[in-house]
């Protein structure tokens, strides 16, 4: 039998902590749909998508209430799209993101991400025509998301993909600056991606994948915060390692949670369970917070001195406490700090005790990167570029992924306002030093050589 | 031997379950099963014995009184159930819990919704603490579901009876609890 603190512990979590399967994502290899005729191409991904992803959402719904755990998001994620349709133009690109987003509003997902190309070490003709038609394609849909990997420890950094993808970052905000670059939230840029994160805009389905399989998103910074909050009344001269093993044990059961409902989400479907990814990803609401969590381990704001090694000390208990609960760990797995996504943290940059700066050395120690970053719309193209290669030399030297969702938002400064809606949030525009004049660094071009892997300092 | 279910109530103390298994020991019983509980201040227990064929129920009762003079225990003796090891249809194990404040009918309520579904009550808790949090004053039922019996139509008879008794109520598989909370 069930004892009692179990139960009421649960239902806390539950229902004041926000703890919920943050998403079910439906990975769909698209490889054998492969044509040069890019009708043929989408009409045979879009009966793929429909029929496998047909029951995902009533089948989340189903299972969440059976354990009283909401699922809030169904995404899917298929093969990246530069492999799957190397042979097209990239209007045929624009065409097949249009497709991929009728499939998914057809099955009632809200986001599809595999508008992806992986470059890290050069750009073939599909790469090319995919991300030159990132900016039209996110333009003029609703539901795709994109990723490029231009960088990994075995490779080096791709310097002329970096540069690319600083234009095109640029260019695809300026082509959705009716809303705030809106367009940019739904790209990012990679080092070391992982083949089977759940979460947006960083899903796709990775090439040593099969058919279909199910990875979970679970999250919980609420669960994390309200667990050390009482820890520090319930122990008072509580220390850093028991801190430590708090989070490790919530971290736990927000694993088990998710990997429970995503057992049974993949059995049901006829599918292979993946991961779960167990990261801390917030939304702006009020106690779903990472930033939140900065305070209540002791500091002012997110951002002050002691930010790296809270985050440090977070972002590996959870891993810890997430890799007992599930044999099967992967996507990202760690704490995120995207600006415009947690009301804490855009507050802390509103106020300005959160820098770029900072936020860029708390990435080398969480598992996204710099993500959600409102820039002044007058932020070069080199500029983001060499913003993204800092980023890229951070996941690359220290063997992690890293990431940059970089929204330059056009015709705003730095301090103005940018709203991006829903969960992706709003958030007040961050100043970057030298963000609006040239870098000839990044015109220099060519790779950054892999970085030697013995001599570690 | 044939068996039979003794329950046991009393004010709480040391010494009750050594007494009354002395007791059953030197009437020759053999305890088979045993569930005991405190609840506030009071002891209670059911021991499921096998008793020796020489005796019969009411025999056993009036040796246990006689073994248990001055101890101010209420000890009856019954016979087994005899329909109890009937075969029982599959059914998923659930968790029925309500949150709110405490007023007259609740238990009564959600049980009764419960046995008109055929749902059985295999355990019970209650947490008062009293103050506002809702949490501090809860109704745990663990019960077993029957494969045959509608969940959607349980839940929404459970949620009538929420609703009029000014309750929230959640209905959950027990899986959900068993593996966030233990290895």
């Amino acid at each position: 039998m069930l004892g009692k603190q179990e139960v009421i512990s649960t239902l806390e979590m539950l229902k004041y902590e926000h703890l919920d399967l943050r998403t079910v994502t439906l990975g769909i290899s698209l490889l054998d749909c492969a044509s040069d005729d890019v009708r043929v191409f989408t009409a045979r991904a879009r009966q793929r998508i429909e029929t496998l992803a047909a029951a995902l959402v009533t089948t989340c719904d189903r299972l969440g209430a059976t354990y009283g755990v909401p699922v809030v998001n169904k995404r899917i994620a298929v093969s990246p799209i530069a492999l799957v349709g190397a042979p097209f133009t990239a209007a045929e690109m624009v065409e097949v993101a249009r497709a991929l987003d009728t499939a998914a509003g057809n099955v009632g997902v809200d986001f599809v991400g595999g508008f992806s190309a992986l470059v890290e070490k050069g750009m073939a003709a599909g790469d090319r025509a995919l991300i030159d038609a990132v900016p039209e394609a996110l333009a003029t849909t609703a539901r795709v998301c994109a990723s490029i990997n231009v960088a990994t420890t075995r490779a080096g950094i791709n310097m002329d993909a970096v540069l690319r993808m600083g234009e095109t970052v640029k260019a695809t905000a300026e082509h959705t600056a009716s809303d705030d670059g809106l367009g940019a939230a739904k790209l990012v840029v990679f080092a070391n991606i992982p083949e089977d994160i759940p979460f947006m805009a960083g899903a796709y389905l990775g090439v040593g994948e099969g058919d279909a399989v199910i990875n979970v998103g679970v999250s919980g910074p609420g669960v994390v915060k309200r667990a050390i909050e009482r820890a520090i009344e319930a122990e008072p001269g509580i220390d850093l390692g028991r801190l430590s093993e708090v989070i490790k044990q919530t971290a736990f059961k927000v694993t088990r949670a998710g990997e429970l409902i995503g057992r049974e989400v993949a059995q049901t479907l006829g599918v292979t369970f993946g991961v779960v990814d167990l990261s801390l990803a917030p939304t702006p609401t009020r106690g779903d917070s990472v930033g939140e969590i900065f305070r209540s381990l002791g500091l002012a704001s997110i951002g002050a001195p002691g930010s790296t090694a809270v985050l440090a000390m977070l972002n590996d208990a959870v891993k810890k406490g997430g890799a007992f609960a599930s044999s099967y760990v992967g996507g990202l797995s760690g704490a995120f700090i995207p600006v415009s996504e947690d009301l804490e943290i855009a507050a802390a940059a509103a106020r300005g005790d959160l820098s770029i700066e900072k936020l860029e050395a708390m990435t080398s120690v969480c598992s996204v990167g710099l993500d959600m970053i409102a820039l002044p719309g007058d932020t070069s193209a080199e500029a983001l570029a060499a913003l993204i290669a800092d980023e890229m030399a951070i996941g690359v030297i220290n063997r992690k992924t890293t990431a940059a969702r970089l929204i330059p938002v056009p015709g705003k400064r730095a301090g103005e306002h940018a709203h991006f809606g829903g969960l992706l949030g709003e958030a007040t525009i961050m100043a970057l030093p030298h963000g609006s004049g040239g870098n000839a660094f990044v015109r220099f071009g060519g790779r950054v050589p892999a970085p030697i892997q013995s001599l570690v300092n | 031997m044939t068996q039979a279910v003794i329950s046991v109530l009393g004010e709480d103390r040391p010494g009750i379950i050594a007494a009354v298994s002395q007791a059953l020991l030197e009437a020759g019983c053999n305890i088979r099963s045993v569930s005991q509980t405190l609840l506030q201040a009071v002891f209670g227990a059911l021991f499921v014995v096998a008793m020796p064929d020489d005796i019969d129920e009411a025999a056993l009762a009036r040796t246990l009184t006689g073994a248990l003079d001055g101890l101010d225990l209420d000890v009856i003796v019954h016979a087994y159930p005899a329909g109890a090891a009937a075969a029982r249809v599959h059914a998923e194990p659930f968790v029925v819990t309500t949150h709110g404040p405490d007023r007259p009918g609740i238990v009564a309520a959600v049980s009764g919704v419960l046995a008109r579904h055929g749902v059985n009550v295999t355990d019970l808790q209650a947490v008062f603490e009293g103050g506002d949090r809702p949490e501090a004053n809860a109704m745990i039922f663990q019960v077993d579901v029957p494969d045959p019996v509608s969940l959607a139509a349980l839940k929404a008879d459970l949620a009538s009876a929420a609703e009029r008794l000014g309750l929230e109520l959640n209905v959950q598989h027990r899986r959900l609890f068993e593996i966030m909370n233990r290895i």
